[in-house]
């Protein structure tokens, strides 16, 4: 009953233009951070090229190349930004739509006249969503290995899995955020309030609570800059304690280590890096499941 | 299991936060009745058929359809049973076959594809099987709403306000399909309706529900015998509906 649920709600995603949309806008995002990758790859390469020029007619020694001390993926490091803001929010539309139409449009007194236990259905909805985000966390990765490949050279089996590793859990945090836009509208119980309070939530994850916790710098949240303020200063060391709880902050500071792009830290500190995500998430799918179970399917609230 | 009633109430309560909406029902309907549950706006005709057919549970008393407990047994009754809702409401961007395979497939139906059109064939609108259930009218979206009703041929048949939205064509169609469903396949219908014109037409029982209470259930033809003053159902249900139970003959 699962897998009927799950395709189900694939082919309305499709017919919706939902499920093309998102794999899209994901796989665009992808793209877009190569060429911003190649963009400044090309432009530092250019000046790198004129300066030694200038230095070795001097009779100078050239500096080495600065792309060959960085980390291969750096390159890709805007694709966690874009993730946080972008995918974030179109994972929220997923979730609130696989939701929405059988919650308050009365299509759920249909499907639950039927013998179906909301275990399965909660379940199939789940799948279906990790279908869609999943396919679109696929293409960005294609994306991102083509774009390495046409930039610098093929990536080595080392950043290949990387590479998998951050999509992976790019997949488990776009999934959060899906579970948000689902709960929100099954505890609001209309879909215009249910999309707005997830957004809601989303804002204050990806904004406010990042800039409260990483020393009240607005670019942060915006950049994968760590640390820009010491947490030795009182106010900051209060906030630090908050920092679990700021979920895009811990997202870009795990996938910096898991794409090897940030200081290196023990593997022990990005595994709790990744715990809160993974709790999260685990807590939202259960209050889902729950929240459905309890849902009065007989009424509908089409607003 | 045959000799079950189809549907079995007792003292069946429910209220919302502190509102009784329905009072103590007990009703009995057997098999192969067409069962006209009558009763103005608020009666609570609708909170009974979310009850009967499991989408709420009652807050008193127990029910039973096809010898199964709407609460304990779930999923044997919803096996058992076909709803129409008052407003029919399917996914706007999937087909009418579509939407009627994947009901179908909820309901284990081994062929679902050839079910949704085979059932649409019975019903004689065959025609919009592959149009978009977003394009149609409320009529057209009845029909197919029919269509998922009995798709999987079930024993009971709810219809909740069958006739709202359809044009006098379509109550004509909907009269006959129930009929037809009744005849050929042995379906027992329980619908709630304001048309008493249609209740005549088509129920053998009738109840009426007042204020979450019922007031009367009795075959078709002995309510006429009963009240041979007057000259319509309309007539009766208002003198019904006015009356409290000690004062019907």
């Amino acid at each position: 009953m699962i897998g009927v649920i799950a395709r189900q709600q694939l082919l309305a995603c499709r017919r919706q233009n939902l499920a093309p949309v998102t794999v899209v806008v994901l796989g665009g995002f992808a793209v877009l951070a190569g060429i911003l990758g190649w963009a400044s790859h090309h432009t530092i390469i250019g000046i790198y090229d004129e300066s030694v020029k200038l230095v070795t007619d001097r009779g100078q020694t050239a500096p080495p190349n600065p792309f060959l001390l960085k980390p291969t993926l750096s390159m890709l490091s805007n694709e966690m930004i874009y993730i946080t803001v972008i995918g974030a929010l179109v994972a929220i539309v997923v979730g609130h739509l696989a939701i929405a139409s059988d919650a308050t449009n009365g299509i759920g007194r249909l499907v639950f006249s039927r013998p179906i236990r909301r275990r399965d259905y909660t379940f199939g909805k789940l799948a279906a969503t990790g279908t869609i985000l999943g396919a679109g966390v696929a293409v960005s990765y294609l994306v991102s290995v083509a774009a390495l490949t046409v930039v610098d050279r093929f990536p080595t089996g080392g950043d290949l899995v990387r590479l998998a590793g951050f999509y992976l859990f790019a997949w488990l945090y776009l999934m959060l955020f899906a579970v948000i836009g689902a709960v929100a509208l099954l505890l609001l119980r209309r879909r215009s309030l249910g999309l707005l309070a997830a957004i809601g939530v989303w804002l204050t994850l990806t904004f406010a609570l990042p800039q409260f916790t990483s020393g009240l710098r607005p670019s942060q949240s915006l950049n994968p800059i760590v640390d820009p303020v010491p947490i030795n200063q009182t106010l900051f060391r209060i906030t630090s304690h908050v920092r679990p709880y700021s979920i895009a902050e811990q997202f870009k500071e795990a996938a910096g280590r898991i794409l090897a792009t940030a200081t290196p830290e023990p593997a022990a500190d990005t595994w709790l890096r990744i715990a809160p995500i993974v709790v999260a998430f685990a807590l939202l799918a259960a209050l889902t499941w729950n929240l459905i179970t309890r849902h009065d399917y007989s009424r509908s609230n089409p607003e | 299991m045959a000799t079950s009633p189809a549907i079995e109430m007792q003292a069946l309560e429910h209220r919302y936060n502190s509102d009784p909406v329905l009072r103590s029902i007990d009703l009995t309907i057997e098999h192969g009745e067409i069962f006209g549950f009558l009763g103005h706006n608020g009666a609570g005709k609708t909170t009974a058929v979310n009850i009967l057919t499991t989408l709420i549970t009652p807050t008193g008393g127990n029910a039973r359809v096809c010898g199964f407990d709407v609460v304990r047994e779930r999923a044997e009754v919803t096996r058992c049973i076909g709803y129409l809702p008052s407003e029919v409401r399917m996914y706007p961007h999937l087909t009418a076959v579509e939407n009627l395979e994947f009901f179908a497939r909820l309901s284990g139906v081994e062929q679902p594809r050839k079910a949704a059109r085979d059932t649409l064939d019975y019903l004689e609108c065959a025609d919009l099987g592959d149009l978009r259930v977003g394009t149609f009218s409320s009529g057209m979206r009845q029909r197919v709403g029919i269509a998922q009703a009995i798709l999987h041929q079930p024993r009971v048949l709810f219809l909740d306000e069958p006739t709202t939205g359809l044009d006098p064509m379509g109550v004509r169609q909907l009269r006959e399909t129930i009929l037809r469903l009744n005849a050929d396949l042995q379906m027992t219908v329980f619908m709630n309706t304001h048309l008493l014109s249609e209740v005549a037409k088509v129920c053998t029982t009738i109840g009426v529900l007042s204020h979450g209470e019922l007031i009367y259930k009795d075959s078709i033809e002995a309510t006429v015998a009963r009240f041979p003053d007057e000259a319509t159902l309309e007539d009766i249900y208002a003198r019904v509906d006015a009356a409290t139970v000690g004062d019907l003959p």
